[in-house]
């Protein structure tokens, strides 16, 4: 079937792609690490003046840091795909790998859960803002998106901190809601257990964050959804669809929404790196203990191993994020596949 | 040579182009003049008094070291904690100062310096690099709080070269404009041609009937109209502001500090004894400066990645785009971070820098694909025919087919570089010895200004900083769907 190979052919085209930039990533983090300023050994060894020197120069011959700087740069990339990310500075020398992996964790939970709302809320607005375009409900969502998209993430986060910790203008029956921390460490220990009672008290401190994370998303992608179906409705084939007397309803659902649909996948994609951006105030703001809370950390004590690897992790999943949103269009659209 | 063309139309064709020209050349002669002002006033004398400030927000201390201080080598440095006014009950506070050091060379390690005990000490920077004074407060109750500062020594103060960077950069740009118009008018007037040939003049005719075609389409259009006036709003405070505040922000009043909004101050002092509305209006200017100036940085560069990569084609593009999709997937918030991270102290000319540079990789991708669709016109291969060069052809042709998106463009870069500045400022990077409403935002968090009751001190600055990217964005998505030709028949 020719139209499978073409399918194939442009999927492995793709993958190719993904591969470069990803070693292309990995390529230039080595060169940021080169830029820093400081000898690495120095974090190592301990600080006493009354220290051996010969181990400086057995860690700088076990780190490789003698060889020319070809031969450091192959060392480095076997490291890095071989997951052997060092140690950090701080936090008792754990491995890099293990403290990013745990820290993704909350991450991935927060990004998750404020993405799965943005999509679904944003997508409502705009389809609904499109279909009923220059009514009361589009003029509306379109100024309210539009304020809340230039806000600046972190200036939400503190005004919604405040709102609901304390009670504005005192109203008592204002609900409040906890504003740091990703779960309630008093009640329910420091050490987490994964028991009924927890999993609600996580899901009680996701909602600030999420929320903050997802106004300015929602904003966007509704924005987008709009214009996009705007366009779609234009198109000719919309008239003749009307013309056929199918009921609005229909024309939306069976006609619009599925042309509308592929400029989205595309860009919600290329948001990714925003709202990983978004993260990073969100989680800083509420002490949320992810990526981007470790990250302000790791850059107030100078733990670039941590440091250097966040930037790789960020890229990579820019990176996949865009690969399968094109796999996804490739896949909805045929005129993809016949180009 | 006006006498040579009588005809009104014809001077007028004539004086749009050249007040186009000489408007970009004051513009950024005023950027650079106001980029002179706020560096001029850094620069600390020796023997600068650092001011610590505690406040009890909620019934608890919380300690604030206070700005960042650059001073020269072998002068007194005094850390100085007092109790901000206004709060009862602060007795049995305990504070401890712990000083420690590190050079220039070495990001990474601090070594220990002295510790200090008591409200007020004293010590003498004998060595270049950088100090870190840590501020321990402690209560009766045994509740702590804690803070730290910079002080930055240097062997002597930064040089006139140095602290004037981009106000020459910027001179220098205007110099050249202005020294072009001037060449080209003189070589005309020597060879005794007239200034404006006919071909000129007509074409500067159709330049000024589409641009104002394009403005009148701008005003009508809802979402443009309301951007201008934001704008307009905003670029009046930030040309005049500075000189509307009543007070100055560049000097440090330790007896003022953390006053509640007054007559004298009608949105109270901070915790540097700076007027707020004073600070909120030179804010305007330095934040929509480091916006555009660093989003003419991305433009241009991605107009020129753009540019290149287009028009070459080939394994050239190719290669330019992986690297530019390498860029683009790194969150941009993360590099930028980074590079911050790595330079260290950085200045205005510094976070104009790091904004500007990463930024251009979306432009690039833009810019490209349109280069891409204008290459294959035919006017482009008979403009190959008659033998003129690439440069000429991208100059001439492809240049001008893709700019109108690269403005619209570059509209919308400004409101990004906006957020940037303001998020990189909250999240610590902060420039040095300039105000910007990311600073304000800054200081205003780390002294919990809602608990103080300096309300304004966090709403005003987001609000004008929403209210700015408001208009820009609004502006640029104007601007974009009267220019774009994919979107103009909606």
């Amino acid at each position: 079937m020719p139209s499978r190979k073409s399918f194939r052919r442009v999927i492995g085209k793709r993958l190719i792609n993904v591969v470069l930039t990803i070693f292309g990533i990995i390529i230039l983090n080595f060169f940021l690490i080169h830029l820093m300023p400081g000898d690495p050994i120095q974090n190592v060894i301990p600080k006493n003046p009354k220290f051996d020197p010969s181990l400086k120069w057995k860690l700088q011959e076990q780190f490789h840091l003698n060889d020319s700087m070809g031969e450091q740069l192959a060392w480095y990339m076997y490291n890095t795909l071989t997951l052997q990310w060092g140690t950090s500075y701080m936090q008792n020398r754990r491995q890099v790998f293990d403290i990013i992996i745990t820290d993704m964790r909350w991450t991935l939970l927060l990004v998750g859960i404020s993405t799965t709302f943005t999509i679904l809320i944003g997508i409502a607005v705009g389809a609904y803002s499109a279909y009923r375009r220059g009514g009361a409900f589009d003029v509306g969502s379109t100024s309210i998106s539009l304020f809340f998209y230039g806000m600046p993430v972190f200036w939400l986060a503190i005004v919604l901190q405040l709102l609901f910790t304390t009670h504005p203008l005192g109203m008592n029956w204002w609900p409040q809601l906890p504003a740091g921390g990703y779960y309630d460490t008093r009640e329910y220990g420091a050490e987490l257990k994964w028991t009924f009672p927890v999993v609600l008290s996580v899901m009680k401190y996701l909602i600030l964050p999420s929320a903050t994370l997802a106004v300015g998303t929602v904003a966007g992608v509704s924005l987008i959804m709009r214009s996009s179906l705007v366009d779609t409705m234009t198109d000719d084939y919309i008239l003749t669809a009307r013309a056929k007397g199918l009921t609005d309803y229909q024309v939306l659902r069976h006609h619009a929404l599925p042309n509308g649909m592929p400029p989205m996948i595309a860009l919600i994609a290329m948001d990714i790196a925003f709202v990983i951006g978004g993260a990073y105030q969100v989680e800083y703001i509420f002490n949320y203990p992810g990526i981007g809370y470790r990250t302000i950390d790791a850059i107030n004590n100078r733990d670039f191993p941590i440091l250097q690897f966040i930037v790789v992790i960020g890229g990579v999943a820019v990176v996949i994020a865009n690969f399968l949103a094109d796999v996804m269009l490739i896949y909805i659209d045929p005129r993809i596949k016949i180009s | 040579m006006f006498s040579q063309n009588p005809s009104s139309r014809q001077s007028k064709g004539f004086g749009s182009g050249a007040a186009a020209i000489l408007l970009v050349a004051v513009m950024l002669l005023l950027a650079c003049a106001s980029a002179l002002a706020p560096l001029a006033a850094d620069g600390a004398a020796p023997g600068q008094v650092v001011v610590g400030v505690i406040s009890l927000a909620q019934d608890e201390p919380v300690a604030n070291a206070g700005l960042q201080q650059n001073v020269t080598v072998g002068s007194t440095v005094m850390l100085n904690a007092s109790l901000s006014t206004g709060f009862e009950g602060a007795s049995g506070l305990n504070y401890t100062w712990y000083v420690d050091y590190r050079n220039f060379s070495d990001a990474a390690t601090f070594s220990p310096f002295v510790d200090l005990y008591g409200v007020t000490a004293t010590f003498i920077a004998n060595q270049t690099g950088v100090y870190r004074a840590n501020l321990t407060v402690k209560d009766s109750q045994n509740r702590t709080s804690y803070d730290e500062l910079s002080i930055i020594v240097r062997e002597k103060p930064p040089t006139w070269l140095e602290s004037h960077l981009l106000a020459i950069i910027l001179g220098a740009i205007s110099g050249v404009i202005l020294v072009w118009v001037l060449v080209f008018v003189t070589r005309r007037l020597v060879k005794g041609d007239p200034i404006i040939s006919e071909a000129g003049r007509e074409k500067a005719g159709l330049v000024r009937k589409r641009s104002m075609k394009v403005i009148r389409q701008l005003l009508k259009n809802p979402m443009g109209l309301i951007g201008i006036i934001i704008l307009a709003v905003f670029i009046f405070i930030a040309a005049f502001g500075p000189l509307l505040a009543p007070y100055e922000v560049s000097q440090i009043h330790p007896e003022n500090k953390i006053k509640l909004p007054s007559k004298d101050h009608i949105m109270g002092t901070d915790n540097f004894g700076k007027d707020i509305w004073s600070e909120l209006l030179h804010g305007a200017r330095t934040s929509m400066i480091v916006g555009v100036v660093s989003a003419m940085i991305a433009s241009f560069l991605g107009a020129a990645v753009g540019l290149y990569s287009g028009y070459v084609g080939g394994w050239k593009d190719e290669v330019a785009m992986r690297l530019n999709d390498i860029v683009l997937s790194i969150p941009w918030l993360v590099l930028m971070i980074v590079i911050a991270a790595m330079i260290g102290e950085i200045d205005l000319t510094g976070i104009i820098l790091i904004i500007g540079l990463t930024g251009w990789s979306t432009t690039a991708r833009m810019v490209r694909a349109q280069v891409l669709s204008v290459r294959e016109r035919q006017y482009i291969e008979r403009a190959r025919c008659i033998g003129a060069s690439d440069l000429a052809i991208i100059r001439r042709h492809i240049f001008p087919n893709t700019f109108p998106l690269v403005f619209a463009n570059t509209i919308l870069t400004v409101a990004v570089s906006i957020l940037s500045e303001a998020t990189l400022s909250f999240l610590g990077f902060r420039p040095i010895g300039i105000v910007t409403w990311g600073t304000m935002l800054s200081f205003a968090s780390d002294s919990s200004a809602f608990q103080i009751g300096l309300y304004w001190w966090i709403l005003a600055p987001g609000f004008c900083i929403v209210l700015v990217v408001l208009g820009f964005t609004l502006l640029g998505y104007a601007l974009d769907e009267i220019l774009n030709p994919k979107l103009r028949h909606r």
